[in-house]
């Protein structure tokens, strides 16, 4: 299979993966989701009102029609107004996305990062004490629950019963020291939250590569443990590793955090998203989950391909 | 060799020999076991039914009488704790139940005719799923089946299935070139009888774990959606217990979180720790 026709059943494949999200999406959201005429009117509206609105917004159309509209809607990118605030929503996304990066990037990097860390601690003594206290720690921290986290966090650092480090909740980015006190209490919500799973998941890769042959050679020729985890146990570590950062990208870049930006009442897409849930709130919705999942495939497409490009082997897959 | 050794050399028996001479798992198989007869006890009603009880003061502190103090409308905590026990080992015993059947299934057919229109679609339908956020998935649910109680266990289980299937369909992939596969064939039994009788029970390990792991997914998962108000409706819950606590603890009411969180925690660890035995115990290759 050359390198082209690959490319060309990756894309196909992505458009059918494209066209069942939105199945997806359209079908539970806007088919199935409750009427948003009665959102729209209120309680107390007339038989005639609640026509009109059906009307405005097609709810008596066809299945395939409706489909159709949904469509047209995410290829111009625009999803109407917010049923609650009547702010466009790619206005209202254009706002709050910057502010979700704002707060959930300086986590990411850390959690990856001390991650990878950690894993190689681990699998560079691998079986040792050191090894076993990592790992322990790490279902340690794979067992408790985000929100206890958050709130563990909230009441040791910005509350009366703890230290009182920083404001309790809020989100200000006028200064980077403004942008620093806010940001400390969910950034070690996220890294607490992410380092388990991410270090059990380097270690497992880790542990994987140093078991090749490769690895044995090249230690049977006296290279030193530093230079085998970093030129021969790193590099063909890699692609998983550049995987998962790819795919949590899109989680990152559109649906934020719902729980941590929800608890600290920081405005990003989270935050929207959880209000939308609770009100209701149709186009923020569908735009947010339909957005993230083509994203994704896009992400997993790109991946595929980059990887075939990058890496000869996986030609004869 | 004696027969009792040949006998050990059998996956089950080996794993059943080396699961109880971990002592870490054994300890977390025992802690879920006390957790699994606390929640039957709440189930057949035997303790516990008296958690939406108003009862107590406000926020009264622990006691004789509240062991775990009360919450705001005077119902005692230490009853809605064990209570939520039995929540949720049925929202975790369903989901890993119902995905774990749902994965093993499509997963086997998918991987038995693997390339075929069927795997196709499975594999379609997967990726379809998977790149749905998990969270945004169950919101969109919920979303649908508005005022159902069933909402998240639905999400929750078909979010799920997903991996389960990806992990039999390699397996049966394997396993369809083995030789007891096309000696069952050459003696003319059917396809559907090898796939259901012979190949699908060798993925039994497989799917032990992976259940575990789902159980554990969806009792965290119920905490989170709980708090987004996906979750449990009606009732009590450690999801609803510890989102009431968000707005209680900046006031000095540590009571509902603490013992909701603790019960959750211990569950939890013990059931990941558990599950990581099981996986030791039935994976000859795992290091």
């Amino acid at each position: 299979m050359s390198l082209r026709e690959y490319c060309l059943r990756r894309v196909c494949f992505g458009l059918l993966l494209i066209a069942g999200v939105t199945f997806v999406s359209f079908t539970l959201m806007v088919y199935f989701g409750p009427d948003v005429a009665f959102v729209l009117a209120g309680r107390n509206s007339t038989a005639e009102e609640l026509q009109a609105i059906r009307d405005q917004f097609h709810l008596s159309d066809p299945f395939l029609v409706r489909y159709g509209l949904f469509l047209k809607e995410l290829v111009t990118l625009d999803f109407g107004n917010s049923f609650v605030t009547g702010v466009p929503v790619m206005r209202t996304l254009a706002k709050t996305i910057p502010i979700s990066l704002a707060v959930v990037l300086p986590g990411f990097v850390l959690g990856n990062v001390l991650g990878l860390g950690f894993a190689l601690i681990a699998a560079r003594f691998r079986g040792g004490w050191v090894d076993r206290l990592i790992m322990g720690a790490s279902v340690v921290g794979m067992s408790i629950s985000l929100l206890i986290v958050v709130i563990v966090a909230q009441i040791v650092l910005s509350s009366e019963y703890g230290l009182n480090l920083f404001p309790s909740r809020g989100w200000r980015m006028g200064s980077l020291s403004e942008y620093l006190t806010y940001v400390t209490v969910p950034t070690i919500a996220t890294v607490f939250v992410a380092l388990g799973y991410n270090t059990r998941f380097y270690r497992a890769v880790l542990v994987e590569e140093l078991s090749r042959d490769h690895v044995r050679t090249a230690r049977a020729f006296g290279a030193s443990p530093l230079n085998i985890m970093t030129r021969h146990v790193l590099k063909n570590a890699l692609i998983p590793i550049i995987t998962r950062i790819l795919f949590t990208i899109p989680l990152i870049v559109v649906s934020g955090s719902l729980v941590i930006e929800s608890y600290f009442g920081i405005p990003g897409v989270g935050k929207i998203t959880f209000d939308a849930i609770r009100s209701n709130d149709q186009p923020i919705l569908k735009a947010v989950v339909s957005l993230t999942a083509i994203l994704f495939v896009l992400m997993l497409v790109a991946a595929d391909i980059l990887y075939r490009a990058v890496d000869p082997r996986l030609g004869d897959q | 060799m004696s027969a009792g050794e040949t006998a050990r050399q059998s996956l089950w028996s080996r794993a059943v020999y080396k699961l109880r001479r971990d002592r870490v798992g054994m300890a977390a198989l025992g802690v879920v076991l006390l957790f699994a007869l606390i929640a039957l006890g709440a189930a057949f009603g035997w303790w516990a039914g008296d958690w939406s009880e108003l009862k107590g003061g406000y926020y009264d502190p622990m006691s004789r009488t509240y062991w775990f103090g009360t919450n705001v409308n005077g119902q005692d905590i230490f009853a809605r704790t064990i209570y939520s026990t039995r929540v949720a080992f049925e929202v975790g015993l369903i989901v890993a139940l119902m995905s774990t059947l749902l994965g093993a299934v499509l997963g086997g057919v998918a991987g038995f005719f693997p390339g075929s229109w069927i795997d196709e679609i499975v594999l379609w339908v997967k990726g379809v799923l998977d790149s749905i956020p998990f969270y945004l998935f169950v919101a969109a649910v919920a979303y649908a089946m508005q005022g159902s109680a069933w909402g998240m266990h639905v999400a929750l289980i078909v979010t799920f299935w997903t991996t389960t299937a990806r992990l039999v369909r390699g397996e049966v992939i394997k396993l369809r070139k083995f030789e007891f596969v096309e000696a069952a064939r050459s003696i003319g039994v059917p396809e559907r009888t090898i796939l259901f009788r012979h190949v699908l029970p060798n993925t039994l390990p497989i799917l032990l774990v992976q259940a575990t792991i789902v159980f554990v997914s969806a009792i965290k998962s119920e905490v989170i959606l709980s708090f987004l108000g996906l979750g449990v409706k009606d009732g009590v819950s450690w999801g609803l217990m510890i989102s009431a606590a968000a707005q209680e603890v900046l006031a000095g009411h540590f009571n509902n979180f603490i013992w909701a969180s603790i019960f959750m925690f211990t569950l939890v660890m013990a059931f990941n720790l558990f599950s990581d035995s099981l996986q030791d115990a039935l994976d000859p290759r795992k290091v």
